[in-house]
């Protein structure tokens, strides 16, 4: 039984070509809500996907918000985020859609952010790397030290897709990068914010699947590019 | 009249326009604090560098730094040039920031706009 006082949670997958796993996705993380005390919805927001991943993720129960164009991760992310918001959810989560977050993960950051008051907490894969390959550890750490450098922020992993947002940052943050890139500059947002940021241990599920759709390591040198860009444009106005 | 007074008055009403534009969009809040800080600098630094353009080149030619020649008309018309570009390329590139910025917001809105209707239909 769901008490009336308990937080409202949205959970938004962004997804894009994502019809083999977002079904599982959604339907593993309904089965944990379930057992938890929230109210919930999951979205997904299917980024101009060219398979069936908007039917397998309605099929599944999920509210499915379509963009026209692929914006990006960036961009659904903020769809989705912009979506609980204006539906008065009280804490959103977002994971990814090819499976790599354990639904457990999700709930333990939603308790740990209510526990922690934070604003923005981030499930770090790089605190415990067990499962990890070589590459994608040094990859990660590799785009946390630019993020430090460039904003300042010190994560052990920056580019994490498992992040949990308070109603305030929910209604204050607001990026302006569409890609991979918004992880980092989130970050720095929610600094300039002065929003609390927090980081809690998460275990990544790397299958074969999600190593081949995961972010390729020469991804980061677009990365960097994109967020030296922005630090650079937003100095000069 | 002196071409570095020349130099000065052809580029003052682009600097001031940028000055101007660049407090405006300040006080509009359209831009922050950090922006209108580095934009002013970055302006009134090319304008104290045409206003002190002549005496600064008599105390290189006198203290023997440079022997080159003193400021052409061809230098005045290209030095203007690269200004009136810089206004440009700067306004612009603010401008598609602002359209970049919104054109994202109506996808967004559309997108969440469609789903809400045919959740209902």
């Amino acid at each position: 039984m769901k008490k009336a006082t308990s937080p409202k949670i949205c959970i938004v997958i962004p997804a894009f070509n994502e019809e083999t796993t977002v079904g599982g996705v959604v339907k593993s993380i309904y089965q944990a809500l379930q057992k938890s005390k929230y109210i919930s919805e999951v979205v997904v927001v299917d980024d101009g996907s060219k398979d069936n991943t908007a039917r397998k993720a309605k099929q599944s129960g999920a509210v499915v918000i379509s963009h026209i164009l692929n914006s990006g991760s960036g961009g659904a992310t903020a769809t989705g985020l912009s979506y609980a918001q204006q539906n008065g959810f009280d804490i959103a989560a977002t994971m990814d859609a090819d499976g790599q977050h354990a639904p457990e993960d999700v709930i333990k950051g939603i308790e740990e952010l209510i526990r922690r008051k934070d604003d923005l907490l981030i499930g770090s894969r790089l605190i415990n790397n067990k499962g990890m390959s070589k590459v994608k550890i040094l990859g990660n750490k590799g785009l946390s030290f630019i993020t430090y450098m460039l904003f300042g922020i010190n994560s052990t992993d920056s580019q994490s897709g498992l992040r949990i947002f308070s109603r305030t940052a929910l209604e204050k943050l607001r990026w302006k990068t569409s890609g991979y890139e918004f992880c980092s500059e989130m970050l720095w947002r929610a600094k300039q914010l002065d929003l609390h940021i927090g980081e809690y241990p998460i275990q990544a599920i790397y299958t074969e699947y999600s190593k081949s759709k995961g972010q390729n390591n020469w991804n980061a040198v677009n990365i960097i590019k994109s967020l030296l860009k922005r630090r650079i444009s937003e100095l000069f106005g | 009249m002196s071409r570095y007074l020349l130099l000065l008055l052809l580029n003052l009403p682009f600097i001031l326009a940028a000055i101007i534009s660049q407090f405006t969009q300040y006080k509009l809040g359209r831009s922050t604090k950090r922006r209108l800080q580095v934009q002013m600098a970055l302006w009134i630094l090319i304008l104290a560098g045409l206003a002190t353009a002549e005496p600064l080149y008599n105390w290189l030619f006198a203290s023997g730094f440079t022997q080159t020649e003193s400021l052409s008309l061809f230098d005045v018309v290209q030095i203007t040039a690269i200004v009136i570009v810089f206004y440009i390329a700067n306004r612009s590139r603010q401008k598609v920031d602002v359209l970049e910025h919104r054109i994202n917001d109506l996808h967004q809105e559309i997108s969440i706009k469609l789903s809400q209707d045919n959740k209902f239909k």
